[in-house]
């Protein structure tokens, strides 16, 4: 019975001791939680916001970075625009891709159908990528993502962005109708939902495109602000010119959440 | 079995010796002779296993243990010994309070930051309004170096007013990292003198790194502080061109380059 | 001699080839001709993907296969006060403690017992009982750990063992099977022990190791396919649909890197644990034959584990590459984030390992007397097992105060910043090995003199070996690692290693005939053995215990938030990956658990040999 407890007692010591030095000899790393799958809000961007959106995605979600960056595991794609033309003609091409959005997009869901020269998987004698099918598995990313990402990588490399922006339905892959989203609650969540600082000087946000709005229920009615935003081509503030501003916020916004914006712009003196 | 050669140290002071010695020799190599101090937290384990290691050699053979157990067991038995053993049993509880104390002690410390050691350039980046691609970004005045020496010479000679414009003050006027403002800063400016620094890179990571200064750091090299500044803001593309013609220049270093490699 | 062993050569290989045949036995039939197809097929084309896919059409026709469920919380029950992820965990873990203990033991007790009957003495065929003997208790500990484990999966996880069950149904069934059989065999194996002995009846004794073996590998490898499948799923599409091929989920991308390393893992395992059981004994031992009989188990148990951990570190490389080569993204979880700093602590756990191992070979030349004119060399291998080691712990991202960070001016170390990475720590590796094997030559030659006449010349030749071995282990490694691209600087650990062996093997060549028939210096007494030697095996084994929780953990967490990786994902409120300190937590509460289970089967081998003559108790018999 002796040793038994000599025992225990020497292999308690030793557990402690790996416990100890896990716990306080190392530093200790707070693991990311798990990913949550996004929720796109589509219509109301603007081509550089969907760019954006698709660097968010390409450095984020999609792990792009993880193997296409310097270290050479995968080939760069700072110069994918002029590349896809080459590839597309090379013989060794086996995808259908006509134009260089088409060629980006398969290379993202179908990454075997040209494999740059080195790069392939070790004993494929580069006929097999080691890419995997960004759409789906770990990566996941649907249709209007991947659009996102086209964009973002036509536009980083230079050439022309052909991608448009997908429609508002495009977005949940799959599952229910979209759920009616409830009214926003305060006008400065209006504000940044319908991004008018992106233009405008209002509420913390420093637009200069359009008109300063920090004090425009100064000399401004109620009916006047709200055909502003519903019909922005109405009267073009002095200065400024017509055409920029989306006419489309009397579809977007609910009733609500107008009169709310209205009646805060009208209190701004 | 020889217990009864006498040895000119007993063992027990030679064991602690040993650990002594090699605790000071990793002190004396590197925060004297290399000048690189090593980081406590990494010593502290060091010495766990150089601890381990001694004592497995110190122990294993049974006269080795015996001798080495002698003198504790005498401390603890010895009638003789009393008032030695009475003087430790009442040290060592006070050492072990002592490091207990000391070491709960709140201090003005920061907490310890892990850091990433290379944090990878971006392949491009945006400064003065367009786009740089690092891996083919070259000196455009690197090739006057050859082509036309007297020109390279004014050139670099125009760095040199640049930096003593604007980089002196932090990285000093040697370029050793220790200029005026240099003992306020935390990490401190680079030493540009230093084969591990410039010598290491090539032109086109120092562009980036000017240009964009700390605000420029990519995410996955955080917690990182840098506090220089944006230089885009302040110099024009040539000008910075120029002052790393001097970086070069000045140490006599060789900007890396993959054409030699 | 020499028709005795070709008889047990041809023996062991007939058992091979028929263990070879019993998988697909327990294969519906369908599949097996499938399997071999696909094997076929695949050689051929690179892409796999379209012979599979022919090859289960007519299974795919008569039935579809749902796609992986998406989960949400719900779909886990909960019993209050229950962890489920923990409870799970901890079964898991001590079914694979057991398990592995429980598959390893036949291995070398198969060995001993043919060592014992091609040398004829009896002391080998008495140890490998008395391993079995160790192995039974702990048996039936596996089987009901297997059975909670199960029970945990169906109560906690049902939707998961469900779509697991749908694509294994056949395996797990004949997994069952196989445990029938696995009994039998065992039972046989050790209850006949006594029975079958001498002559042919010996001969069919050691069919049923090998059969005995051949099961328990067979188990073991349908379980890792089942592991693997979660890691790296195949005969599966994006959303999870089954094709119907049941061999080609089972023969995925990481089932046989996971086989090759369980199976050397565990007899490094088992070994430890019988090491710490033989410790155990030794310990508690009263008579001095019994010391002796149980300081000479130790001692072959230890040549075991480190006869298996010599070649693990290149069995981990191997696993991890092919990692790397499934899933980029995989490998490089693995090596960063939250699992950056795993491979420190793993480093200072086969430092405990290698540095206990080296130890009780060092107390073992204590044995005789004539080993004491090699006691001076030791604190030279030391120096170098503990430098090795020290290179080999050294962090790549070391942790600074900021006094320090200021004085050093930045993060960068230039002289530990070498250490840190990759070709520094192969390097190491390949130190800590050869002088391992070092301490073992010194240990065998310790108290023998070589009467051979070329004996100088051998030894010059060793020395020769040696050296020049390790030169070009440090060339290669600073060479390739500083001086080449990052390509190149993992392509150096090949070389290294294959020097490692080389050296390792050559150096075996010449010991054996240069010690034939050497004499020895002075008696060997068995059972001189200094009590802390014995605690050297017993931290042998709980390292080697808490080593394999802790890399349980990593090949599990770098699935991530996936129940199988990239298909089906983990919707309970568990889905995070636990941080190093929990885990450390998690391993440490299993080992106290395993070892307190282990020591009590040690005790209980302990008091089934005690008998009381309980005077006046019984009636007396007319």
């Amino acid at each position: 019975m002796k040793n038994f407890f000599k025992t225990a007692f020497f292999s308690l010591l030793v557990i402690s001791g790996f416990w100890g030095f896990s716990n306080f000899g190392i530093p200790q790393i707070k693991p990311a939680p798990p990913p949550v799958e996004e929720k796109l809000d589509l219509g109301a961007m603007t081509m550089d916001q969907f760019i954006a959106l698709g660097g968010k995605i390409f450095n984020g979600k999609g792990t792009c970075t993880l193997c296409h960056n310097a270290m050479g595991r995968a080939p760069m794609l700072d110069k994918v625009g002029a590349n896809a033309e080459e590839r597309m003609k090379d013989a060794r091409y086996k995808g259908e891709a006509k134009t260089v959005q088409e060629y980006i997009h398969e290379s993202l869901v179908k990454p075997s159908a040209y494999v740059v020269a080195g790069f392939g998987k070790s004993g494929s004698n580069d006929t097999e990528s080691p890419m995997p099918d960004v759409s789906g598995g770990g990566i996941g990313l649907n249709e209007a993502e991947l659009a996102a990402v086209i964009a973002y990588l036509q536009d980083s490399s230079g050439s022309e962005v052909t991608v448009e922006i997908p429609q508002m339905d495009a977005a949940p892959a799959e599952g229910a109708a979209p759920v009616e989203e409830a009214a926003l609650k305060t006008p400065e969540e209006v504000i940044v939902k319908y991004g008018c600082g992106m233009c405008h000087k209002v509420a913390d946000q420093v637009g200069a495109l359009g008109p300063d709005l920090t004090k425009v229920g100064k000399s401004k009615s109620k009916d006047y602000l709200r055909q502003a935003i519903l019909d922005p081509e109405a009267v073009i503030a002095q200065g400024f010119t017509g055409g920029m501003m989306p006419p489309t916020f009397g579809e977007q916004m609910k009733a609500k959440e107008l009169e709310m914006l209205v009646n805060y712009m009208a209190g701004l003196k | 079995m020889n217990m009864t050669k006498k040895r000119l140290i007993p063992r027990l002071l030679q064991m602690a010796l040993v650990v002594v010695a090699v605790y000071f020799t990793f002190i004396l190599v590197f925060d004297v002779l290399l000048g690189q101090l090593i980081p406590k937290s990494l010593l502290t384990m060091y010495m766990v296993f150089v601890i381990a290691g001694v004592v497995m050699v110190f122990t294993f053979t049974e006269q080795g243990a015996q001798e080495l157990a002698g003198p504790i067991k005498a401390l603890v038995e010895d009638p003789s010994r009393k008032m030695v053993r009475n003087v430790v049993f009442v040290i060592v509880p006070l050492l072990a309070g002592y490091y207990t104390y000391s070491s709960m002690l709140p201090s003005f410390e920061a907490p310890v930051e892990l850091r990433t050691i290379h944090p990878a350039p971006p392949n491009k980046f945006k400064a003065y309004g367009k786009s740089f691609n690092l891996t083919t970004l070259e000196n455009p005045y690197r090739k006057f170096e050859k082509e036309d020496p007297v020109k390279f010479k004014e050139l670099v000679k125009e760095g040199g007013n640049v930096y003593i414009q604007n980089c002196q003050y932090c990285h000093g006027d040697r370029l050793d990292g220790k200029g005026p403002y240099a003992s306020g800063l935390n990490p401190t400016p680079l030493n540009f003198q230093d084969v591990g620094t410039i010598a290491q890179l090539q032109e086109s990571f120092l562009f980036w790194r000017i240009s964009t200064g700390g605000p420029g750091l990519p995410a996955e090299a955080a917690p990182w502080i840098s506090s220089m500044p944006v230089w885009q803001n302040f110099l024009t593309e040539d000008e910075i061109w120029k002052v790393i013609l001097f970086l070069y220049d000045y140490t006599g270093r060789r900007p890396r380059s993959w054409a030699n490699e | 001699m020499l028709t005795r062993n070709m008889k047990i050569t041809f023996g062991a290989l007939m058992l091979v080839i028929l263990a070879m045949f019993m998988l697909p036995d327990f294969m519906p039939a369908v599949h097996a001709s499938e399997a071999a197809a696909a094997e076929a097929t695949s050689a051929a084309a690179p892409a796999s993907a379209a012979a599979s896919d022919a090859a289960a059409e007519p299974v795919a026709n008569a039935i579809t296969f749902p796609p992986a469920p998406k989960l949400t919380e719900a779909d886990y029950p909960t019993i209050p006060g229950v962890n489920a992820r923990v409870m799970v965990w901890l079964v898991a873990q001590l079914h694979l403690w057991f398990g592995a203990f429980v598959v390893a033991v036949p291995m070398f007790v198969f060995i001993i017992e043919v060592i014992g009957m091609v040398t004829r003495d009896e002391r080998y065929d008495n140890m490998a009982y008395e391993f079995i003997k160790v192995s039974i208790t702990a048996y039936s500990l596996t089987a009901i750990l297997g059975g909670l484990l199960s029970f945990g999966l169906i109560l906690f996880y049902p939707d998961l063992f469900k779509y697991l069950a749908m694509i294994f149904k056949e395996s797990m069934f004949a997994y069952a099977l196989l445990f029938f059989a696995e009994s039998a065999v065992l039972y046989i194996y050790y209850y006949g022990w006594h029975w079958l002995q001498g002559g042919n009846k010996k001969w069919i004794h050691l069919t049923f190791g090998l059969l005995l073996n051949a099961v328990g590998l067979q188990l073991m490898f349908l379980a890792n396919a089942w592991t693997t499948f979660m890691m790296s799923p195949a005969a599966v599409d994006a959303a999870g649909v089954f094709n119907g091929n049941t061999w080609e989920a089972i023969h995925n991308f990481l089932w046989n890197p996971i086989n090759i390393h369980r199976v050397v893992a565990n007899v490094a395992y088992g070994g430890s644990v019988v090491g710490a059981y033989a410790a155990f004994k030794f310990l508690s031992a009263q008579k001095k034959e019994e010391r002796a009989h149980y300081d000479w188990v130790g001692y072959n148990a230890n040549f075991i584990a480190i006869s298996a951990l010599l070649p693990l570190p290149f069995a981990g490389y191997y696993l991890t590459a092919e990692m790397y080569a499934y899933s980029q993204q995989m490998g490089i979880t693995l090596m960063g984030g939250v699992f950056a700093w795993i491979f420190i602590i793993q480093a200072v756990l086969i430092g405990a390992l290698f540095l206990s191992a080296n130890y009780y070979l060092w107390c073992g030349m204590g044995r005789s007397d004539g080993a004491y004119r090699y006691n001076p060399r030791i604190k030279y291998i030391a120096a170098v097992l503990v430098l090795a080691f020290l290179v080999w712990f050294t962090p790549h991202t070391l942790v600074l105060t900021n006094s320090e960070l200021k004085d050093l001016g930045g993060p960068y170390h230039q002289i530990l910043g070498v250490f840190g990475i990759m070709p520094a720590k192969n390097t190491a590796v390949n130190f800590l090995l050869t002088f391992t094997f070092l301490s073992f030559v010194f240990y065998r030659r310790a108290n023998k003199v070589a009467t051979v006449s070329w004996a100088a010349a051998g030894n010059a030749a060793q020395i020769a070996l040696f050296t020049v071995g390790l030169i070009n282990i440090v060339i290669l490694g600073v060479y390739y690692g500083y001086f080449t691209n990052t390509v190149y600087k993992v392509a150096a650990s090949i070389p290294q290693v294959l020097t490692t062996l080389t050296i390792i093997i050559t150096s075996l060549v010449i010991d054996a005939f240069m010690y034939k028939g050497a004499k020895d210096v002075a008696p060997l007494h068995w059972g001189r053995m200094p009590a802390r030697s014995q605690y050297a095996l017993f931290l042998l084994a709980v390292s080697f215990t808490w080593l394999m929780g802790l890399m349980g953990y990593v090949r599990s967490g770098i699935r991530q938030h996936w129940h199988v990786s990239n298909i089906f994902r983990d919707g309970s409120p568990d889905a995070f990956t636990p941080g190093l300190g929990y885990a450390a937590s998690v391993v440490s509460v299993g080992t106290i658990i395993f070892m307190a289970m282990v020591i009590f089967v040690f005790w209980l081998s302990t008091i089934s040999g005690k008998h009381v003559v309980a005077k006046g108790y019984w009636k007396e018999q007319a």
